[in-house]
């Protein structure tokens, strides 16, 4: 009974037609990237400039196959491999959107790199391999319904992290910030498998599409679900939920977070604060929708529910406490990087906060708008500010606050561009932060008026209270540019980056004024649409295949009675 | 007490594994040390899984599952200690507790 795929009939083994792994382009793609990447500088030669044809091909290349894939997903009837391959494998219009989110931010993060470190770089094919690992690992991330890929997908976009962080031999913080990554990474990656053995136990499936109705069968009949069986699920579920808190950075699993982007290399910190976090973030929603989507399915009582508001409660509060920590810890920090590493704990609160409300059912096309939008936005801000902090450090040779002194009168196109990013990250209208912390606040805000929830409302006074305390941390950097003067040399940045920067600042201006309401259109076309089919059936896809799923289910609980 | 053996005894095995692997990870100061507690979990879930497949459910599924997991632990292994050699190399020392030069 070879069926790891799920729904192949047994003893038969999934040979996808051409169609069905054409779905799979984009990812092919990058895997033909890697391996130009290392056979290619035997030809070539190891330059930065070789690599940098090499990922620019490979890039566009990717841009096109998912753009293929896109038009075939959204005038096909199914979303691309998940019915074939047993949620394996998902291609829907998120999937997809994230696939243009980290190649745009690749993109970003090559410029900032061509920029900066280009010219000195001896080990420009290793960089890219690694970075290119870590995107391949983000994108199956967002890109699969089944736990065991689910877990492979985290390492493969960790394990290049990791490498990441130490990738300058000689720097003494990123070898010890490599080490705290890698152990507690690897501590939590070697927990939550451990939690996926457990489910794997319980349920007879890792396909979480089939898991997800089972598991709501089980809240609603608590009393009579044997206590070794409850105990196992309890395990498993916390060791999931800490392997997913880990990438996510929430508390208490956000320890690494500030040492690794204060040790890395500036490029790899902007890589990681962005995509990383959004890969997880992703990877939690989609699985608390499909909690949502098969408990609306089956028409829960009254136990489910209140154990579904347990679930939602602990998301909540996690957001809460993020949210707070990363705020209050920002201010001590004098290294603009630890400091930006705080803020993007912070934010990793906000977004979380989404995860709240995503079970609660009615507000779903809301909150993946409000998931499109922040994303994009906080792309845009976080790029602009470790961008600049990226140029700083390349002229001043060290990130601390007292660098950005007189910032604005020493390289006034600069600051101007960062000040921006910096206003937006707090939330200041009229900029890009201020449209996606509106619509986070307006989605907790209709989740709140919908469910009568006090703890709702609570979360949303949370979320703008912190908005306030991060004004002033961001405001000190600010300060520190534009206030504060001494008679340091005026600094010559390299143009690329100012444009870069400015870029990023112009954008988040734009969607702040005049592209409000294109921006809402077409997000609000898009998110109809956003999983391929309707939210609730990709949980549907699956309901014959339950039977099977319960029998098993039955069995293996008589087994673990008997003992 | 001399009952036949189950999965009982070996779910039970699988966690006392990993209780071992996570008292390793916190007691030990030397990063090799740390690392060996992180693969005694992996294959903590590693018996866990062919325990299930072989007593209660999920078929071949458990043993493919468990070869993922073995190359995954590899692979880990492979990075961590390519950065604790470049931690001996900076430090002189594989000790984390001397890798702790960041402070907030």
């Amino acid at each position: 009974m070879i069926n790891i795929l799920g729904q192949v009939a047994e003893g038969q083994i999934w040979q996808p037609t051409l169609t069905e792994l054409s779905y799979f382009a984009p990812e092919l793609v990058l895997v033909a990237t890697l391996l130009l990447l290392l056979i290619g500088p035997l030809i070539a030669g190891r330059g930065s400039g070789a690599t940098l044809v090499m990922v620019v091909v490979g890039m566009v290349a990717a841009v096109v196959a998912n753009l293929l894939v896109m038009n075939q997903v959204v005038t096909g009837p199914v979303s691309g491999l998940a019915p074939a391959a047993g949620h394996m494998l998902l291609v829907d219009n998120f999937s997809i959107f994230f696939k243009f989110f980290l190649l745009l931010f690749l993109l970003g993060v090559t410029v900032l790199w061509m920029v900066g470190s280009a010219a000195t770089e001896r080990n420009a094919p290793e960089f890219y391999i690694l970075l290119l690992g870590s995107m391949l690992g983000m994108s199956l991330m967002v890109s699969t319904m089944n736990l065991l890929l689910m877990v492979m997908a985290i390492e493969l976009a960790s394990l290049p992290s990791y490498a990441l962080v130490a990738f300058d031999k000689r720097n003494r913080p990123g070898a010890e910030a490599a080490i705290k990554y890698v152990i507690f990474g690897g501590t939590c990656a070697a927990i939550m498998m451990y939690g996926v053995s457990l489910l794997f136990g319980v349920f007879g499936t890792l396909d979480f599409t089939r898991i997800a109705p089972q598991l709501v069968e089980i809240f609603e009949n608590l009393a009579q679900v044997p206590a070794s069986k409850l105990a196992l699920l309890g395990l498993a579920l916390l060791a999931m939920g800490a392997g997913i808190a880990f990438k996510i950075s929430a508390v208490p699993f956000h320890f690494w977070c500030p040492d690794v982007f204060q040790g890395a290399k500036i490029e790899v910190t902007t890589w990681l604060s962005v995509a990383s976090k959004a890969a997880g973030l992703c990877l939690l929603l989609r699985l608390l929708q499909v909690l949502a989507g098969s408990a609306h399915a089956s028409g829960h009582g009254f136990s489910a529910a209140f154990y579904l508001q347990v679930v939602t409660g602990v998301v909540a509060v996690v957001a809460a406490v993020t949210c707070l920590l990363g705020n209050l810890a920002a201010y001590r920090q004098q290294s603009v990087k630890r400091l930006l590493a705080y803020s993007s704990i912070a934010h990793a609160g906000y977004m979380l906060m989404l995860g709240a409300i995503v079970l609660t059912g009615d507000v779903t096309q809301l909150v993946w708008q409000t998931v499109v939008i922040y994303l994009v936005m906080y792309l845009l801000m976080n790029l602009g500010a470790f961008g600049a902090t990226a140029l700083v450090i390349g002229q001043t040779g060290s990130d601390q606050l007292e660098n950005f002194t007189g910032l604005g009168r020493r390289a006034p196109a600069l600051a101007a561009g960062l000040a921006i990013c910096l206003f937006s990250l707090v939330g200041i209208p009229p900029l890009g932060g201020f449209i996606a912390k509106w619509w986070l606040l307006w989605a907790l805000g209709q989740a709140a008026m919908q469910q009568m929830h006090w703890w709702l409302w609570a979360l949303l006074l949370w979320a703008s209270f912190n908005t306030l305390l991060s004004l002033f941390y961001y405001l000190r950097v600010i300060r520190q540019m534009y206030l504060v003067n001494d008679d340091r040399p005026g600094l010559k940045v390299p143009a690329g980056g100012v444009v870069l920067i400015n870029v990023c600042a112009l954008l988040l201006l734009l969607s702040g004024t005049l592209l409000v309401n294109p921006i809402r259109q077409k997000v609000g076309r898009y998110t109809d649409h956003i999983f391929g089919q309707s939210p609730a059936s990709i949980v549907q896809v699956n309901q014959p295949q339950n039977i099977s799923g319960n029998q098993l289910d039955g069995r293996s609980r008589e087994r673990i009675d008997t003992q | 007490m001399f009952t036949a053996i189950g999965l009982t005894h070996y779910l039970l095995l699988a966690a006392m594994l990993f209780c071992i692997g996570l008292w390793v990870m916190a007691s030990k100061r030397n990063a090799i040390g740390v690392l060996i507690g992180v693969e005694l979990i992996l294959n903590a879930s590693n018996i866990n899984l062919l325990a299930f497949a072989r007593y209660s459910t999920g078929g071949m599924n458990g043993h493919l599952i468990a070869l993922f997991v073995i190359v995954l632990a590899a692979a880990e292994a492979a990075i961590a200690i390519a950065i604790v050699v470049n931690l001996y190399k900076n430090f002189m020392s594989v000790d984390v507790d001397k890798a702790a030069t960041m402070k907030n």
